[in-house]
């Protein structure tokens, strides 16, 4: 079954060293790993590990100081920020610990956001932005302002705007960090549902071992290194699907 | 990213700071209308020099003279002859002269547009008690026409070359007559001489010389007492029209034909030498009258120095007010930019203020943009966000600077109205506004550059790391 399945993003032997003062922090100490396309997978470890560090070098948000970045067959540490910025853009979309929503904005528009800076016209990502927070479950939200929503609706908002540029690959750094424990788990299943009804890859970076487990694989991290990769595939079946 | 919806984008972050765009904007305003008004003093002083300049004889004349070697051949009738210092040319070489031959050489130079022959002479005119000394000038009719005179109803210029008309100006009468009891003018008590160009009889004497001996009881070399000379009733073919004191350059003056005056004149004087004409060394007179002045009219501004120095090369005098204007212009361009220097120093303010006001625009959204440049906002597009919210502020203080500049123009015109300048004082040019509007523009763009090329090198990280 391994072999069937495509590489989307490839790390390998990848360093990130970060010298404070005189001292030198190696946050990511030779990483490799694969992911395949259609899988959930979360990265864990402790406070200070690397996680962070990890998702943002595979996400191109930040250069590695060694070592390689493939995604979809192109070197991510090889491009400029322009590059990189066009590269996400067209095949990224990003959930945030702290939702990041622009205050300014209502549900709808700040759902559109990403298709504006794709020169979708008005009417038309509008329309799409509707959709998706209807999928998101907020179709009666459409009009607030972030203010004007709780966390867990926040982060809807949040996940609906990651998700609505199709993207094949969502990144999310803590998304259920600054969530009471039901409302996460909520936040998870809508996460897993909508990733797996598009055959979309998703990497989360959680501290937390139970919200780890919605994933197929997890990574352990400590210090900047993979210790331990489990893989729940075989384990859950597909009993949640 | 569409440029609508990049300009939405600015506008709705300038509409989010309302209070803080408005101050800046307000900075913008008032640097704006400063330099506005300050320029518009500078060229409503330019106008009114023009206007000034239009008003003594134009900016395209040139006067040209003889030169009867080593000195000025500005003759002057009346036996007063004033011999103006030698400008530096042709010392006591061959004499330059005006003949017709010399006028028709002269309209022969590029750029010329005409040249106008002036025989001037100085001629005493008396009727009843009033007694008065002019000057006379006969000239063509085209030149005439040229000057635009205004004149009085039932009034027209001296077509005729044979017969001598003569058209007065308005203020002949005001000036030079007086009364020959009291010898006091009109300027010196108020009342004005009783005189009637059009309707009553003048007398003119040519030869003033004979006229003063003989009045005077004086004699000659010989012993003989002078005779008075002959006088002449001239018929007048009008007045200029215009008051008592509307004075202009060509108020004081009697105007004729030119070929009319040259009969007249060969006609009183008949081998003698009119006064104010040159001599021969036996101190005959010559055959021919030669002119005294002759005003070259230039078809563009741009050509006067070209075609003056021309004239000049060819020995004669030649001056115009192009020298004065250029002196003139230059020292109201030093006016202007000192004025201008301190209108662009509070634009200067209200630039520093743009900048101020979107760099702390700028920290304030560390967030936000690093949010839009992870979700795929492109660096030029942050780039030119930033410098779009700018321009507005530049753009809409400019536009509201300019509605004060025009409010603030209109209130010193009114105060000064009549005090100095006939065309006022402040003139806003309609290029000074599209200027105005285009540079405000401009300054907000340049002060914004900085602050937006360091938002579009903002980490995209700061968007992810939580505060
Ligand atoms: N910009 C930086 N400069 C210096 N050191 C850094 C920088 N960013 C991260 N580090 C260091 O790299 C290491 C890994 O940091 P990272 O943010 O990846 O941890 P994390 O696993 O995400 O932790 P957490 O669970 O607290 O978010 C830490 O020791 C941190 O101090
Ligand atoms: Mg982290």
């Amino acid at each position: 079954m391994a072999q069937e399945r495509k590489a989307v993003i490839q790390a390998k032997n990848l360093y990130k060293i970060y010298s404070v003062g005189e001292s030198k922090v190696r946050a990511l100490n030779g990483v490799n790993l694969t992911i395949y396309k259609g899988e959930f997978c979360s990265i864990v470890g402790t406070s200070g590990s690397g996680k962070s560090t990890m998702l943002n070098m595979l996400a191109g948000l930040e250069k590695p100081t060694k070592g390689e970045v493939i995604i979809g067959g192109e070197h991510l540490e090889k491009m400029n920020e322009n590059q990189l910025v066009r590269f996400r853009r067209e095949h990224v979309g990003f959930i945030f610990q702290s939702f990041n929503l622009l205050g300014t904005l209502d549900a709808r528009e700040n759902v559109a956001l990403p298709l504006t800076f794709r020169g979708m016209p008005k009417k038309e990502r509008l329309a799409k932005a509707d959709a998706m927070l209807n999928l998101v479950g907020l179709p009666k939200h459409k009009d607030h302002r972030p203010n004007e929503m709780s966390g867990g609706q926040q982060q809807r908002v949040g996940v609906a705007r990651a998700l609505v540029v199709d993207p094949e690959i969502i990144f999310a750094d803590e998304p259920t960090g600054n969530l009471d424990s039901n409302t996460s788990a909520e936040v998870m299943g809508l996460m897993k549902k909508i990733v797996r009804e598009q055959n979309q890859t998703l990497v989360m970076v959680t501290h937390d071992n139970h919200l780890a487990g919605f994933a197929d694989r997890i990574f352990h991290i400590i210090d900047g290194k993979i210790v331990k990769i489990e893989d729940n595939t075989g384990k859950r079946g597909d009993e949640d699907l | 990213m569409k440029f609508r919806d990049l300009l939405g984008m600015s506008i709705s972050s300038l509409w989010r700071r309302k209070l803080r765009t408005i101050l800046t904007i307000l900075g913008v305003v008032i640097g704006t209308a400063s330099i506005v008004v300050m320029i518009s003093l500078g060229l409503g002083l330019d106008k009114a020099q023009m206007a000034q300049i239009e008003q003594y004889g134009g900016l395209t004349t040139i006067n040209v003279r003889g030169n009867e070697g080593g000195s000025s051949g500005y003759y002057m009738g009346g036996g007063v002859s004033v011999a103006v210092e030698d400008v530096g040319s042709s010392d006591s070489s061959e004499p330059t002269r005006l003949d017709d031959a010399a006028i028709e050489v002269l309209s022969q130079i590029e750029n010329v547009e005409s040249v106008a022959p002036m025989l001037q002479t100085y001629v005493i005119g008396r009727q009843g008690i009033y007694e008065g000394q002019f000057n006379l000038i006969g000239t063509t009719v085209e030149a005439l026409e040229n000057m635009h005179l205004e004149l009085t109803e039932g009034s027209s210029l001296p077509t005729s070359e044979t017969e001598l008309k003569i058209l007065y100006g308005n203020t002949v009468v005001s000036d030079n007559f007086y009364n020959s009891r009291n010898n006091e003018y009109y300027w010196e008590n108020g009342n004005m001489p009783d005189v009637d160009l059009v309707n009553d009889p003048l007398f003119l004497i040519f030869d003033s010389d004979a006229y003063w001996n003989s009045k005077w009881g004086g004699t000659d070399e010989n012993g003989n007492p002078y005779k008075a000379p002959k006088k002449y009733v001239v018929e007048s073919c009008g007045v200029m029209a215009g008051g008592p004191e509307d004075y202009s350059s060509s108020s004081y003056n009697a105007y004729c034909n030119v070929e009319a005056l040259k009969v007249q004149l060969k006609k009183i004087f008949k081998g003698r030498v009119i006064p104010g004409q040159p001599q021969t060394k036996a101190g005959k007179p010559y055959k021919e009258i030669y002119y005294n002045q002759a005003e070259v009219k230039v078809t563009d501004m741009k050509y006067m120095e070209e075609v003056q120095e021309i004239i000049r090369g060819m020995g004669y005098y030649a001056d115009s007010n192009i020298e004065w204007i250029t002196q003139m212009r230059e020292s109201s361009r030093s006016v202007q930019a000192a004025l201008g220097g301190i209108g662009a120093v509070s634009l200067f303010v209200a630039a520093i203020g743009i900048a101020n006001t979107m760099m702390m625009s700028i920290y304030e959204r560390t967030k936000e943009i690093g949010v839009i440049k992870v979700l795929g906002c492109e660096l030029p597009n942050i780039r030119n966000m930033f410098l779009a919210e700018a321009a507005f502020i530049g753009l809409i203080g400019g536009a509201i600077g300019l509605v004060l500049s025009y409010i603030i123009s209109a209130v010193i015109n009114m105060v000064t109205k009549g005090m100095m300048y006939e065309t006022g004082v402040s003139y806003i040019p309609v290029w000074l506004t599209l200027t105005a509007l285009l540079f405000a523009m401009i300054v907000g763009m340049v002060s914004g550059l900085f602050p937006a090329l360091r938002a579009m090198r903002l980490s995209p990280l700061a968007a992810i790391r939580n505060e």
